[in-house]
């Protein structure tokens, strides 16, 4: 450690020096603590933060996202009723409507981020937590690792929900909406798909990775 | 890298991975954590921002004329710009639904492309001052990206659940491609900007 460089530490074992992948401050972070963050000094970004029992509440979170998101897709999502008829949507359906529209790929840019890329992260997540929970070596740590990271910033569930919101308002106006099991069931996904990410965090999941691994 | 901040990774030859976060020699070019590629700053960081928000900033306009829904009630056919539903709630009273579309599907669409010009212009004549302020903006321009989906999805759903036996037919207008087109390449500008490069020319005043 050099004297200029910002030093986080929580007081137990030896600091892990790493870089701060907002300004690129070399900094040295200790053990931390139950509910610690370390922020990097010098940008204020958040570095690393450590939550007991992380990878298990997240593991924990992600099976029962898991459920939820099979729940969603299998019942009525929205129930529309006018002049006596009803219209019954699920979610899968909102993507078989837009590529019979002739809109293919708005079909691919909808599903995408509000149900495979959730869908594949929660695979991910389970295939890297359950081994390193048990400190157990498989071959697919480090694939695993990388993959969840890349796909996160692409998952687009609670926008989605609120989307949904919206265009209750707006067809409100012309016919009346029930909001069927499956919204429930999302809004339920949502809450503990976010949960079950917030619980890892990189640093610490990637540091897991290579004990486990080395 | 010379006349880096003395105390940046980068000044000592090392990386920091931006997948695991490990910090490693540059000169390995593969993390030995987790293989991914290694470099000092982001690859091209400039150049690939400046050319997705230029190509963002192309797709706003297709985005914004063309409409993004076409409702077709008893063989009339009605085409609704974004800005033009947005009128439409006012008019209906709607206001909480019109604020939230018209942020989320005008503000920060236009905000983000701001932001990062003002971003990549800063980094490239190299202004020494206001980093905080600049990682700040950064991080709120990563913040809100998806956000601007909203509208996609809405018309998603309107799509889906409207279909009263001919009553109302409801189909999505190519602006709707186009704007999900530029919500996902204002994504990628947000993710190959280096946030590092602000504070690369830290000091660089004061000789």
């Amino acid at each position: 450690m050099t004297g200029a460089s910002g030093v986080i530490d929580g007081g137990r074992g030896a600091p892990e020096r790493t870089a701060c992948i907002e300004c690129d401050l070399v900094v040295a972070i200790g053990e931390l603590r139950d509910g610690e963050r370390a922020m990097c000094p010098r940008c204020g970004h958040v570095i690393t933060a450590l939550r007991r029992d992380g990878f298990t509440r997240s593991l924990a979170f992600a099976l029962a996202a898991g459920v939820l998101l099979v729940v969603a897709n299998a019942f009525p999502f929205a129930a529309l009723e006018a002049k006596g008829l009803e219209q019954v949507m699920t979610l899968p359906q909102t993507a078989v409507e837009l590529a019979r529209g002739g809109t293919a790929p708005l079909a691919v840019l909808v599903l995408g981020p509000i149900v495979v890329v959730p869908a594949l992260i929660l695979v991910t997540l389970v295939a890297l937590l359950v081994p390193l929970r048990r400190r157990r070596s498989v071959p697919w740590l480090v694939p695993a690792g990388r993959l969840l990271f890349l796909l996160s910033p692409w998952s687009m569930v609670e926008v989605f929900v609120i989307g949904v919101l919206v265009s209750l308002v707006k067809i409100g106006a012309m016919a009346s909406v029930v909001l069927g099991l499956s919204f429930w069931a999302y809004v339920g996904f949502v809450v503990c798909f976010s949960a079950s990410l917030a619980s890892i965090d990189r640093l610490e999941t990637w540091r897991e990775i290579e004990a486990c691994t080395a | 890298m010379s006349g880096l901040p003395a105390e940046t990774a980068a000044a000592a030859g090392l990386a920091c991975c931006h997948v695991c976060l490990k910090l490693a020699p540059a000169a390995l070019h593969r993390c030995p954590r987790c293989k991914a590629s290694l470099h000092l700053r982001k690859p091209d960081s400039l150049q690939r921002t400046v050319a997705l928000v230029v190509t963002a900033a192309l797709l706003y306009i297709p985005a914004n004329v063309l409409p993004i829904m076409r409702t077709d009630q008893l063989g009339q056919a009605t085409d609704s710009t974004i800005i033009g539903g947005v009128v439409h709630l006012l008019h209906e009273g709607d206001y909480p639904i019109a604020v939230v579309i018209f942020i989320a599907s005008v503000l920060v669409p236009l905000g983000k492309l701001f932001a990062l010009s003002v971003l990549c212009l800063s980094v490239a004549r190299r202004h020494p001052t206001s980093h905080h302020e600049r990682a700040r903006l950064y991080r709120l321009t990563e913040l809100v990206g998806k956000w601007s989906m909203t509208d996609v999805f809405v018309v998603a759903i309107l799509v889906t659940l409207i279909q009263l036996g001919g009553l109302l037919l409801i189909t999505p207008g190519s602006a709707a491609l186009a704007f999900a087109g530029l919500v996902i390449v204002t994504m990628l500008a947000a993710e190959s900007f280096d946030p590092r490069l602000i504070w690369d020319h830290l000091g660089e005043a004061d000789g």
